[in-house]
């Protein structure tokens, strides 16, 4: 029972992290003799420098021979069938071990068979990753930049094999079909001349329009069985990657999510990582390594200023507290007012850019990018605004660049929104019937997606670039000092990647070969921001943190694929309503709307609708089929759906709070073994000190019996 | 044994092959560049052994921070100079190369950071752990309060059982949880 109450003493101690007190102690107990002799130690300890202790003593003692023949042994005995090479010695170890273990001429034959095996196996996986493009050039940013840079160069390319993917299945499902079995009307020739001109691949008019980057290019072809025609394939192609993205990038969120925040504070390895796997032994360049040395110490001055930061918090008074919150509050406001206004200018300058009768051609192309330019513009400045209020709210580092993150995606994912919903309104009252409205809508995804494109390259070779040469060429004039030196921002790089990913699945349905476009735009974005990278930018003083982040980025990523979906979602429906005429509004204005919204091209063309053509298909499925499908889509199935659903979650949140229950229990039990083994070991030397007997044969005796004649005095 | 320094016979090199995570072209190599640091005259005798300063003008070692550590821990020597034969060399290279085991890995990892050699980090190993990572001289070196921060930080996550110093199996466990230590602690010719 004593015994007991000094384990729980022990651990309350340590709790409270009084570590002084509990290493000053320890500190005796593992320079005590017995320790060494401990068969935990001994499992640990290097071979070779045992042997000089043995050299230095007068002659081999019997019992230290003993020892030597248990530990020796011990190894092999562990694991007999363990490869020689997986033993921690060094060669001539080795070779003697394999003396001792006299295999059989099989044995031996099948062992050398699976090193083969496995030799053959590394060098096709070698072969493998050298086949993941710009792995060279990742390593290359890691080494001067960090891991939070390279983190937004690996998220880019995700991204690129996320769209090449999407390239893949349009080609099976959209693009295959309609090139086999297109109809008389999409096999006319495709001609470059008349009308067009270059400034159509800006617009996304004129050829464009014709060609399969739209929409409208994919009309209702010969293929034409009741579940498998184009328009159906169309729709699958489309649902297919919605629906692959999400799983991709829930799969992404959850793994980061749980090496993260799942784990928790009381796990959290953080610093101990830093430590123990901090120095990269690939590094050879001196200039690299002079790098790391500087990145892993502000890495660690950051964490511990962080630590500090939330220790002083925690000893704010009221007062302070209570002004630091009215400061919040306003700086919220004024968040706030901010976005209200980005948004007005937003509203305007779509308005203004919908009205244009019969410009100069200069001023029309401007007026048509006055909506893409506007958004760039709020979204190239607030962000940064935003990062300079959050530096007035006295939040640790970490916290500003997520609190900044979050404002400037709503910020980004709003403006596109509002976009969205003044496009659909515009096209709801074209004052001239229009060929086809799909085409429009996907017309002005185009013209967002290469714009997004344009502004990066100027970013880089107009903006960055020349700031660059007039740092270099004169470091002190007025300008250059104003400028300052350029950083990489992760967060802001990081948030154009998303937008741009959900301007494409936005656009997807409308403007099929947008993957294609955003796939080649991304490798250009790649291959551009690796330039300005290493070109232009100096290394940050202050890291920014890789692994939470990353969970940042793919979550900003599932909220722009929802809202992806969701305006997919609206669109039909939209046009679903107005098509069967579900709402007889007053007349005129129904009718004019109903007639200007009903597609007259693309797939779905021709009156039907994209439930008129899946309803068909269900239609001509067998009978029982037929009802389970109607019985999945009715509301009746939501019932049994969220209760498997609640039912999964609660057996999954049980396991998963019995498994802490266990870690807390096993670390206990760690805690009191230590403990014990401590105690028996002080308790030792002090009985070995009070006999004062300098012998050293004994403790090999001693150790297996002082146990015992322990606990019976305790 | 019985390695002559200037070429290499074929059972060696299927030897070799079995007891380390070497490919044949590695150990060839390998023997390449370490006949390169032999003088003249012991090129002929067997079983050279380098003395440390020779092997760290490797450019793999040279601008590691732990490399006298590394010298140290994989050296045979009996009067602990850190000096490498052919085999401890090979050894060296078998630990750090693409195919060795996230045990043997941790293992020596754990070896080079014990610098008393005693069995177990404690806050003397971790406090010149850190130096070396940060950097030795004054001013790139932490305050002894941030020190002290830091290191009650690392005991206060991974010494599990609180006994004051980071073991082996505490050791292993916090390299367990680390994505990136295999691809990092590498060291290829």
């Amino acid at each position: 029972m004593e015994e007991h109450k000094t384990v729980n003493f022990m651990r309350l101690l340590s709790d409270d992290s009084t570590h002084s007190t509990v290493s000053s102690d320890s500190c005796e107990y593992y320079q005590t003799e017995i320790f060494d002799l401990l068969p935990s130690i001994q499992a640990s300890r290097p071979e070779q420098s045992r042997k000089p202790s043995e050299a230095y003593q007068d002659g081999p003692v019997p019992g230290e021979e003993s020892v030597h023949g248990h530990l020796s042994s011990g190894p092999r005995d562990k694991a007999p069938t363990q490869p020689l090479r997986n033993m921690v010695i060094c060669i001539q170890g080795k070779r003697s071990a394999r003396e001792r273990r006299k295999m059989q001429i099989s044995e031996s034959w099948r062992r050398s068979q699976s090193i083969n095996r496995k030799r053959v196996w590394a060098q096709i996986v070698g072969a493998l990753s050298g086949l993941l493009p710009w792995q060279h050039t990742l390593h290359a940013i890691e080494g001067r930049f960090g891991v939070g840079v390279k983190a937004y160069f690996v998220f880019l390319r995700y991204l690129v094999h996320l769209n090449l993917l999407h390239c893949a299945l349009i080609c099976g499902f959209i693009l295959g079909p309609t090139i086999f079995y297109g109809s008389s009307k999409s096999s006319e020739p495709l001609k470059f001349g008349g009308n067009d001109s270059v400034l159509d691949f800006f617009l996304g008019s004129g050829y464009l329009d014709r060609s399969p980057v739209f929409y409208g290019f994919y009309t209702r072809g010969s293929l034409n069985l009741q579940c498998l025609n184009t328009p159906l394939l169309y729709l699958t192609g489309i649902l297919t990657i919605l629906f692959l993205s999400l799983i991709l990038v829930v799969r992404r969120t959850t793994v980061g999510y749980k090496h993260t925040w799942m784990l928790g504070k009381r796990y959290s390895m953080n610093m101990s990582y830093k430590i123990f796997c901090g120095w990269d032994f690939t590094i050879q360049d001196p200039a690299a390594a002079a790098l790391k040395r500087s990145f892993i110490r502000n890495d660690l001055k950051l964490f511990l200023e962080e630590q500090s930061f939330s220790r002083r918090e925690a000893q704010r008074t009221l007062g302070q507290r209570v002004r630091l919150y009215l400061l919040r509050f306003f700086l919220n406001l004024l968040v706030l007012a901010l976005l209200g206004g980005a948004f007005y200018l937003i509203y305007f300058a779509t308005k203004t850019s919908q009205d244009e009768i019969g410009h100069h051609w200069l001023v029309s192309l401007v007026l048509e990018y006055l909506p893409p330019i506007t958004i760039s513009f709020v979204n190239l400045l607030l962000p940064h605004i935003f990062r300079k209020i959050s530096s007035f709210e006295d939040y640790s580092f970490t916290m500003q660049v997520n609190a900044t993150l979050v404002r400037s995606i709503f910020l980004k994912l709003a403006s596109l929104g509002i976009y969205l919903f003044f496009i659909f309104k515009t096209t709801k009252h074209q004052p001239h019937p229009v060929q086809c409205l799909e085409n429009l809508f996907g017309r002005e995804m185009y013209k967002l997606c290469i714009f997004n494109f344009l502004t990066a390259f100027c970013n880089a070779f107009f903006l960055n670039y020349p700031r660059k040469l007039l740092h270099e060429k004169y470091p002190s004039s007025f300008l250059a000092r104003l400028c300052g030196k350029q950083h990489f921002l992760v967060p802001f790089n990081v948030l154009d990647l998303v937008y741009s990913q959900t301007v494409s699945w936005v656009g997807v349905f409308y403007c099929p070969l947008l993957p294609l476009i955003e796939a080649v735009t991304l490798m250009a974005t790649f291959y551009i921001q690796k330039f300005s990278v290493l070109r232009c930018c100096v290394a940050e003083q202050r890291m920014f943190r890789g692994s939470s982040s990353s969970v940042l980025f793919h979550f900003m990523l599932l909220l722009g694929l929802l809202m992806a979906a969701a305006t997919l979602g609206f669109n039909l429906y939209r046009q679903e309503g107005t098509h069967t005429g579900a709402f007889p509004g007053p007349g005129n204005i129904r009718g004019l709307a109903n007639s200007s919204l009903r597609s007259s091209c693309g797939p779905f063309g021709n009156g039907l609708s994209v439930f008129n053509v899946t309803g068909v298909c269900v239609d001509s499925l067998p009978g029982p089929a037929q009802s389970t499908l109607r019985y999945l889509a009715s509301s009746a199935f939501a019932l049994p759906l969220i209760l498997a659903e609640i039912l999964i979650l609660t057996s999954y949140v049980s396991r998963g709070r019995a498994n802490q229950k266990a870690i807390e229990r096993l670390k206990d039990m760690l805690v009191m073994s230590s403990s014990d083994k401590r105690f028996l070991v002080k308790q030792h030397t002090t009985m070995l000190r009070r006999q004062r007997n300098p012998c050293r044969v004994r403790p090999a005796t001693i150790e297996e019996n002082q146990p015992l004649t322990l606990s019976h005095e305790n | 044994m019985g390695t002559t320094a200037s070429q290499l016979g074929k059972d060696m090199l299927s030897e070799y092959q079995e007891l380390t995570f070497l490919t044949k072209q590695e150990i060839l190599l390998a023997h390449k560049r370490f006949t390169e640091l032999l003088t003249k005259d012991e090129k002929d005798l067997p079983n050279t052994r380098v003395p440390m300063d020779r092997i760290l003008t490797l450019p793999e070692l040279k601008s590691n921070p732990f490399r006298k550590r590394i010298c140290d821990v994989f050296s045979t020597s009996e009067y602990k100079d850190g000096g490498l034969t052919f085999e401890d060399f090979l050894d060296l290279l078998s630990a750090f190369s693409d195919s060795a085991t996230l045990e043997i890995k941790s293992h020596y990892a754990f070896r080079i950071f014990d610098f008393d050699d005693d069995g177990t980090l404690d806050c003397g190993d971790l406090e010149k752990l850190v130096n070396c990572l940060t950097g030795e001289t004054d001013d790139t070196r932490l305050t002894p309060e941030e020190m002290r921060q830091l290191i009650n930080n690392i005991l206060e996550e991974s010494d599990i059982d609180k006994d004051g110093t980071v073991n082996l199996s505490e050791f292993q466990h916090v390299i367990s949880r680390s994505p990136d230590f295999v691809s990092s602690f590498k060291i290829v010719l």
